[in-house]
């Protein structure tokens, strides 16, 4: 019999991202409403199509109710307890990374990332957003050289206000759910990146997200546009630090991808989850959809998501262009009181369009971790085809695994597979691990890295790494 | 509402019994489905409000069944016309359910129920009258097969209801065919009771005509070690629902689960399937086939609902669909929802057409396009109709679908 509690240790390895950066910050008061979104827009010094565009969206979010469809328990957010804008209080304007205040740097430091521009051999531009603002964006000469655009959306709205005004809001449009057009109304910032006609990134672009206020939710905005024959690989992270309180975090990603352009979006969520009696957390409500425009485009989203108290979360993909693809692949790991509703929506509109789903669910403890996914094809996907699989894999009888695929099609040249499975670590193979005198926990590990093999194959090499040695730490003790 | 005041006004000139009445009240506070839960969200509204058009009416009509009696021996049972039934043989005894013993049972039932998910049991349990009321306690062994017949009157809207229960240790086979005549509506609802170590090959065959409709709920219990075989065919139907919800009890129980349901022209048909285990060691293997072809929509929604105490479960579910149209759809939505740990659970999904290759491969030897895809389609459907107990042999089904418009 697998012994319970050693599992249980496995898992219980405390949040090494849960401390809080003093650091002196502005903050409007708290409160939702036109006023609060104006100051919010005259602070960024936005034009007025944003405005407008910001106040549209409060107007539609304010008759919207809150989607209730995931079965989420979750006490009633208090919109009007929120701030929604908090920045660190730093000089006006920052031409180099010397002048970023040492705190936020030491902070990102201590968080592993890195900002100091020394560290150029990690080949890895990076963006970090604290709370509502974005500090610092690393080794923009160099990819200016190409003509590659990647800067926080607030300076892309100075200074590449075309695109933005052309792009914003054609993907995920404001009214789209309601934590969309909460987010269209109080986004704060984010990153933006433009990767040029026939451009290939020449390095990897990175964002980093960080929560440090315990009252102000996080409303980032992402908006990645690949021109044609382009191909970029970006990658997102995000810690918070750890407080009583339950944060919102509710983020919109926008990509767009046209002829023959690749987009990789790949994400390691580790939020704070809330302690064992499930006090605390992020809620992660997070709406991410790419648009695959082009012919042949491309758009594949990886993610590993072992933090928040509770994620909602479908990134999507909208198959317009002729012969585009779709992937996703998922490791979603809930532990204690978490509780994560998780997958994707492939939705083939053009022809000969291709989707892959892999989604990995592992649930420990008293944690839910469901999958809901969405594959549609359309009357004019001819030719299409659509696979996908999900496994979850349950450690102890408290966990609840969940699938829920919703499959609709309305073209009968296309064909669509879908799969689940559910299991357990299975006691014949950790007993065979363990007779060749590798550790119970180790060879836990070893297992659930097993498990989720398909989907670390995908993610960028850092992120693999780190992924392996998150999920190893995550369940520490849980399994047994 | 409407249909409320129908029913209201209808049954004040005959005696409403107390189930009526408590289903009825029951009604009155959700008198349609939530049009937004997974059950309903894709029922085409105006086809539902079809349905309930009808006139009531508790009377029936004559009509032809559809094959010969079987030279066999077999119990043939037509819902409102047997007055008395009382078969006490040797071996085996079917025999009504008393008045009292009836009541208690669905009284039961409706303490349980769902206001949303049991809402066609509900409708069904509010229409139907002492008459269309058939209840039936079997035991013993060496029972012949029994056939019961649901039909729907011309222009109105009839409900049925049946209840089983089988005590220990029997065996049964049993075929229920549901009916639907032109322009009619026919609400169906059977309670099916499994007590320990009995077993049942239970088959389901709806078809109707013209605008026919349908509503078609079964609600089985298993206890112990007992056995659960449904093999089910739903067409030619405007519009149809089948409902199935099993419960095993206690665990420790085997069901089998074959259905099919075909829609052509604009029908539209759904299977909705709940399937919890109560207990451990439980066994489920589901196959559910739809076909959709002109300017249909087939659907299919199961869910296999596996809670801490289902230890041991081995449970596989799989939904296969062929859509032959450029104007059909076809939705389905296999879920699972588990718990326990110690548990094998799988399900799958596919939609495609007729596989080419095999169609190039008949046609190179000869066979027309036409009746290549008739021998793909016919083993398509014979997997099913091989799973129908009594009628698989003299009734010629595959025909019936293959040949028929």
């Amino acid at each position: 019999m697998v012994n319970e509690n050693l599992v249980k240790d496995v898992v219980k390895e405390p949040y090494k991202y849960g401390f809080v950066t003093d650091i002196e910050t502005e903050k409007i008061s708290k409160g939702l409403n036109e006023d609060i979104i104006r100051l919010i827009s005259q602070k960024k010094e936005e034009p007025q199509y944003l405005l407008d565009f910001r106040l549209k969206a409060f107007k539609k979010w304010q008759k919207m109710d809150e989607p209730d469809w995931a079965g989420l328990g979750y006490e009633q957010i208090d919109y009007q307890d929120i701030i929604y804008y908090s920045a660190p209080k730093q000089k006006e304007k920052i031409s180099s990374l010397d002048e970023v205040d040492p705190k936020l740097l030491e902070t990102f430091d201590k968080l592993g990332i890195p900002l100091t521009e020394q560290k150029k051999l990690t080949n890895v531009a990076v963006d970090a957003v604290f709370d509502s603002v974005s500090i610092a964006t690393t080794f923009r000469e160099e990819l200016a050289e190409h003509g590659v655009i990647f800067c926080s959306i607030s300076e892309a709205v100075k200074n590449h206000s075309n695109l933005i005004e052309k792009y914003l809001g054609t993907v995920v449009p404001a009214s789209d759910n309601y934590f969309a057009a909460l987010n269209s109304a109080v986004f704060s910032d984010g990153s933006f990146v433009y990767i040029p006609k026939g451009v290939t990134c020449p390095m990897d672009l990175s964002s980093y997200f960080r929560i440090n206020s315990g009252d102000s939710g996080q409303f980032e905005r992402t908006l990645i546009i690949a021109e044609e024959s382009s191909s970029v690989s970006y990658l997102e992270g995000c810690t918070a630090p750890m407080f009583d309180t339950n944060t919102l975090h509710a983020a919109v990603v926008e990509l767009i991808a046209l002829d023959d352009a690749s987009i990789k979006y790949s994400t390691v969520q580790n939020w704070y989850a809330g302690d064992e009696e499930g006090v605390g957390g992020i809620f992660n409500f997070v709406t991410k959809r790419g648009k695959c425009l082009g012919k042949r485009s491309k758009i594949s989203w990886s993610q590993v998501e072992t933090g928040s108290s509770i994620t909602w979360k479908y990134p999507s993909c909208l198959l317009l262009g002729e012969e585009s693809v779709g992937e996703f692949y998922s490791v979603a790991l809930t532990n204690n009181l978490q509780q994560a509703d998780t997958g994707t929506k492939m939705i083939h509109i053009g022809p000969k369009t291709k989707s892959t789903i892999v989604s990995k669910g592992i649930s420990a403890g008293n944690s839910i971790n469901s999958y809901r996914g969405l594959v549609k094809m359309g009357t004019k996907a001819a030719g299409s085809r659509n696979y996908s699989q999900c496994d979850s894999m349950l450690i102890g009888d408290q966990a609840s695994a969940n699938t829920f695929p919703y499959i609709k099609s309305q073209q009968p040249n296309s064909e669509i597979e879908h799969e689940a499975s559910t299991c357990r670590i299975s006691e014949d193979q950790l007993f065979y691990l363990q007779s060749r005198g590798i550790e119970f926990e180790e060879a836990v590990s070893m297992m659930v890295s097993g498990f989720c093999r398909d989907v670390f194959n995908q993610l960028p090499m850092e992120f693999a790494a780190e992924a392996d040695k998150l999920l190893a730490l995550k369940l520490e003790g849980s399994v047994g | 509402m409407e249909i409320i005041e129908k029913i209201k006004t209808n049954q004040l000139i005959n005696n409403q019994t107390e189930i009526q009445k408590i289903c009825l009240h029951k009604l009155q506070s959700s008198p349609i489905p939530n049009p937004k839960s997974e059950l309903w969200r894709l029922s085409n509204k105006s086809k539902f409000s079809n349905f309930l058009n009808y006139s009531v009416n508790e009377k029936n009509s004559k009509f032809d069944i559809p094959y010969p009696e079987n030279s066999q021996n077999s119990i043939r049972l037509i819902i409102g016309e047997n007055c008395k039934i009382k078969f006490i043989k040797e071996n085996y005894s079917i025999q009504q359910l008393s008045e009292d013993e009836l009541n208690k049972y669905i009284k039961d039932q409706i303490a349980c129920f769902d206001q949303n998910e049991n809402w066609s049991d509900l409708l069904n349990l509010s229409l139907s009258s002492k008459k269309n009321f058939l209840g039936l306690k079997i035991n013993g062994s060496k029972i012949p097969p029994i056939e019961i017949f649901s039909h729907a009157s011309s222009n109105s809207l009839n409900a049925k209801t049946l209840v089983i229960i089988l005590e220990k240790n029997c065996d049964i086979e049993l075929l229920q065919v549901n009916l639907g005549k032109e322009n009619s509506s026919l609400s169906q609802s059977t309670f099916f009771v499994l007590e320990e170590n009995s077993s049942v090959n239970h088959g389901v065959v709806s078809y109707g005509k013209n605008k026919s409709n349908l509503i078609n709920s079964l609600n089985v219990i298993q206890e112990k070690n007992s056995s659960y075989n449904l093999g089910s065919l739903h067409f030619k139907f405007n519009y149809a629902r089948f409902e199935i919800r099993i419960k095993q009890s206690a665990g420790n129980a085997k069901t089998n689960i074959k259905g099919m349901q075909i829609t052509k022209k604009d029908e539209q048909i759904s299977t909705y399937t709940k399937i919890e285990f109560n207990g451990p060691n439980g066994f489920l293997d589901q196959i559910n086939k739809s076909l959709a072809d002109d300017k249909s929509h087939a659907i299919f929604e199961g869910s296999i609902i596996v809670p801490k105490i289902a230890q041991k479960t081995d449970a596989s579910q799989l939904s296969r669909n062929l859509l032959l149209s450029n104007y059909a759809q076809i939705d389905t939505k296999p879920q699972l929802e588990i718990i326990a740990d110690d548990v094998k659970c799988k399900h799958g999904a596919t939609i495609a057409q007729l596989n080419e290759e095999e169609l190039f491969y008949m046609r190179t030897r000869g066979i027309t396009l036409l009746e290549a895809s008739k021998l793909q389609l016919s083993s398509y459907f014979q997997e099913i109709i091989s799973f129908i107990p009594v009628s698989k042999d003299k009734w010629d089904l595959l025909d019936k679908l293959l040949n028929e418009n």
